[in-house]
């Protein structure tokens, strides 16, 4: 469980560091080497790295849509044909997550074979 | 076996992360827009966003050899920038900085749409777009007025000082600071050149000049008969209040007016020669000034209101210039330096469009029928061949090769909007493809201290010709019908000519002082709205798209004025918004006489609502439905039967048609059919969006790209092109301005938008409701200086050398 939560805390932080100075797609590398080092189960790796960047995307998100007033997420979720804000922002974070999740999974089997 | 785990598990991983990087087919990279701290969210600016800075942008500026003094930008609480500079240069470069930190993309797009350049952003959805501008010669136009701009001091140094700010902002910009529809169409903003603001200058040219009805009133010449043609198309109306008040004097013209030239002068073609093109209705305009013996205040008031396309970003952004020698307040063109609508210290100015026709077209009669060379006074020339290479969004570019002749491009040929096989090419002769210089104008009329100022000014304006009203503080009001134009003979371009003969070519300019003006006129107004620019007493001849019915309406509001009413800005106010409609006062009753016979009920009920209508073109108004729609049917339905089934991109004026309905007692069948059909329109409008008159025409204000996410639809507001309040489906007053001249000057105004360019911003459309409502802002109007204490002022900008 220790590992569990120590690998979703790293792949949060390393993952917005990365974010913040690469592509976007870094936050799937990072989860890919976290997982790899912290060996967990399959499906604890995918839930870390699943969990830790919806945690992260979803503290950057709401702080931005809060100053924001939801003028910009009210506008995204029309253009994308989603009926309010909410949704938009839960198809967003889900993105990230998953795209996070995959990365973790990879690097778990990776190791695997190993 | 878990190796294939592995791969397959990579393989997804890997395959979602591309999916999610790369655009397909419309869809933007999602990955990249989604992502919190690079994407779409960066654009989310917080509605508390603090802009102050001091000398945060100007870190990186010394890297490069740029040197100014202080400059301060003090913004008030709508975010208009009121800089002040203590040199011109300074002043520039900051008004290019301000202008790309708001609307960067905006601009990018303006200058590509006018240079043929959108294929190469949205794929080749926009080709036939981009080949209409090529070869409309936009670029040989934009590259002709550089080279005039930069001949001159005073605005070289204007464009470069402009494009320096511009391109000190692009160049630090990183993915994550990218306006947001750079994120979602998947290009990157490039640097700013003169050229692009070239080529703006030209994209407004074209919008207020471009429009032509040369070529159907050719072949429409050779289908009716002369006195049917001199009725339905004259070239003037009879009853006009002209843009120069009747009895105005003119001046004994410097030229004599040249003969109509014996000999095979026109060229003749049937409408199928062509692709009908959609009839774009005449923009409009509206500007008065009243005299101060008319108004309360003593002091001369100025309105302007150019009616325009409303799109978001807004056409036009607020600003104040101070520097020293000048103070100046107004709506500046996003990618143009200086400012275009406005006011400064002494004086104050308004734009409508003049009109006049400067754009004209040729016959050309290849050699043998092939492309390289043409008849001119029976020798062969060559054409100059311009070759277009417009590059397209994944796929190959398209090669448009675009013949020049002495005349100008050859717009239309079998290989462009001639379907059928146009056996003559059609050469364009345009004042816009001249090197003009009217960024000198602005110039100097943004410095102006008076009325010798001003006209000095303006004798750099040459195309597009504008209307131009004046106002001061000494009390003077004036207009000039400015413009560069030629000396021509009687129909000169009001035809296609025969362009193998040099009989037919372009006298010489008018010089500039002798265009229509007066200054302080007997009545104590002066207004135009787009109507013809002089009676017939004026020396030389001219053609144009002219319209009355705005005018008739300011004309006999503004003559209202008595002893007992002097004017005040409220009425000027009201005036701006007035949706009375003189078209229908005009045709209403007549097309009433005409309902005989049977009627159903729902056709009781609104003649009878239509014989109580107060004539007013308002918001809630069912009345001002049924008549728009009864007026466009009768229009379309009376001139299909009188011009014999013609192409539909042509038909007399709606003042022509009034004059019919008056006199023609033959339509009446018209009459009740076209009825009957509105009031079939009505009963289905009212089941679905309504038949209010804001809901039957759904005036919206649309974002460039016309994502409805961006765009504000179905807006409450009444009027119509007909009528002071032009609000149309998608064009309508993109600024309106009132300046009181008092020694501290009064000045309003509201333009449908805001100043950011961003969708992510509250100041993206902030000013939209009460443009919608007729309300005004007080415009926030600085002293010249270095210092300021107004409590408006909500955030600061100091840059330090």
């Amino acid at each position: 469980m220790m590992r569990f939560v120590l690998s979703t805390i790293m792949i949060a932080a390393l993952g917005a560091f990365a974010e913040h100075i690469f592509a976007w797609w870094s936050i799937a590398v990072v989860a890919f080497l976290m997982s790899f080092l912290f060996n967990l189960k399959p499906w604890l790796s995918f839930s870390s790295g699943f969990i830790a960047i919806a945690g992260f995307w979803l503290f950057v998100i709401i702080r931005a849509d809060t100053a924001n007033d939801h003028i910009l997420s009210q506008r995204m979720a029309m253009l994308i044909h989603l009926p309010n804000y909410t949704i938009f922002i839960l198809v967003n974070i889900l993105i990230g997550a998953l795209v996070g999740g995959l990365g973790a999974w990879s690097g778990c089997f990776v190791r695997r074979i190993i | 076996m878990r190796a294939i785990r592995a791969i397959v598990v990579c393989l997804l991983t890997f395959s979602i992360i591309y999916f999610l990087d790369n655009s397909i087919g419309s869809l933007p990279p999602l990955g990249k827009l989604l992502d919190p701290m690079n994407g779409c969210w960066v654009n989310a600016e917080p509605v508390n966003k603090n802009f102050s800075f001091k000398d945060e942008i100007t870190s990186h500026f010394d890297e490069d050899s740029i040197t100014f003094n202080t400059i301060k930008v003090w913004y008030d609480d709508r975010m208009v920038p009121h800089v002040h500079t203590t040199n011109d240069h300074d002043l520039y470069f900051i008004q290019g900085f301000i202008h790309v930190y708001f609307r960067l993309w905006q601009m990018d797009m303006q200058t590509r749409a006018a240079a043929g350049r959108v294929s190469e952003v949205v794929g080749d959805k926009a080709l036939v777009f981009d080949r209409t501008q090529r070869r409309k010669g936009m670029v040989f136009a934009a590259e002709n007025s550089l080279r005039v701009m930069e001949a001159d001091p005073r605005t070289k140094k204007m464009l470069d000082a402009y494009t320096s700010g511009v391109n000190h902002y692009i160049a630090y910009l990183r993915y994550r600071d990218y306006p947001l529809e750079y994120k979602l169409m998947g290009f990157k903003p490039e640097p700013w050149t003169n050229l692009k603001t070239a080529l703006l200058m030209k994209y407004m040219a074209d919008d207020l000049t471009g429009y032509t009805e040369d070529i159907a009133l050719t072949y429409l010449r050779d289908m009716l008969t002369p006195e049917e043609f001199i009725t339905f198309f004259p070239p003037s109306d009879p009853n006009s209040n002209p843009v120069i008040p009747k009895g105005t004097v003119f001046e004994p013209a410097l030229q004599q007016m040249p003969t109509v030239p014996n000999g095979d002068i026109w060229a003749h073609f049937k409408p199928t020669d062509f692709e009908a093109e959609k009839k774009e209705d005449g923009k409009g305009s509206n500007n008065w000034a009243v005299s101060g013996n008319h108004t309360q205040s003593g002091a001369p008031i100025l309105c302007n209101d150019p009616h325009l396309g409303l799109n978001l970003p807004s056409l036009w952004f607020e600003i104040q210039l101070s520097a020293p020698g000048i103070n100046v307040y107004g709506v500046s063109l996003l990618g143009a330096p200086g400012v275009v609508i406005g006011f400064n210290e002494n004086i104050s100015w308004g734009l409508t469009n003049n009109y006049r026709d400067v754009k004209d077209f040729y016959a050309i009669k290849t050699v043998n029928g092939k492309n390289n060379s043409y008849w001119f006074d029976g020798k062969e020339i060559d054409f100059t061949k311009r070759i277009e290479e417009i590059r397209i969004k994944s796929k190959p570019p398209f090669i448009d090769t675009v013949n020049y002749t002495i005349h100008g491009p050859v717009m239309y040929d079998a290989h462009f909007k001639g379907p059928k096989g146009l056996s003559t090419p059609l050469a364009m002769c345009w004042m816009a493809h001249r090197g003009t210089n009217e960024l000198l104008s602005l110039y100097l009329v943004n410095r102006a201290k008076n009325y010798i100022d001003f006209t000095d000014g303006i004798q750099y304006f040459e195309c597009p010709a504008q209307n131009m009203i004046y106002a001061d503080k000494e009390g003077n009001i004036a207009i000039w019908g400015q413009g560069q134009f030629i000396n021509k003979w009687k129909d000169q371009g009001r035809f296609v000519m025969n362009g193998a003969t040099s009989a037919t070519l372009w006298g010489k300019d008018i010089r500039m002082d002798e265009n229509p003006h007066c200054l302080n006129p007997m009545q104590g107004y002066i207004a135009s709205a787009n109507q013809c620019v002089t009676d017939s007493t004026y020396p030389y001849w001219y053609n144009g798209y002219f319209k009355e019915y705005r005018s008739w309406r300011i004309n006999n509001v503004l003559r209202g004025a008595d002893s007992s009413h002097l004017f005040t800005v409220q009425d000027m106010f009201a005036l701006q918004n007035d949706e009375y409609s003189v078209l229908a006062q005009n045709s209403l009753p007549y097309m009433l006489n005409g309902l005989k016979g049977q009627m159903t009920e729902d056709e009781k009920k609104y003649a009878d609502l239509l014989k109580s209508w107060d004539y007013k073109l308002s918001a809630e108004s069912i009345a001002a439905s049924v008549y728009q729609i009864w007026w466009e049917l009768f229009y379309r339905d009376y001139w299909n039967q009188k011009l014999h089934n013609v192409p539909d991109n042509i038909k007399p004026t709606y003042e022509v048609t009034t004059r019919q309905l008056q006199n023609d007692t033959l339509s009446n069948d018209v009459k009740i059919k076209s009825f009957k059909e509105a009031v079939d329109s009505i009963v289905k409008l009212d089941k679905t969006v309504g038949s209010q008159w804001y809901q039957v025409k759904n005036t919206s204000i649309k974002h460039l790209t016309k994502l409805p996410a961006f765009s504000y639809p179905g807006l409450k507001i009444g009027g119509w092109g007909t009528v002071v309040n032009a609000v149309k489906s998608d064009h309508g007053p993109s600024w309106r301005m009132v300046v009181q001249m008092t020694k501290d000057i009064e000045a309003y105004g509201v333009y449908p938008g805001g100043q950011s360019g961003n969708p992510g911003s509250k100041y993206y459309g902030n000013s939209i409701q009460n443009w919608v409502e007729g309300k005004y802002y007080r415009l926030l109007f600085l002293p010249n200086s270095d210092k300021q204490n107004s409590d408006k002022i909500k955030y600061t900008w100091i840059l330090n050398p």
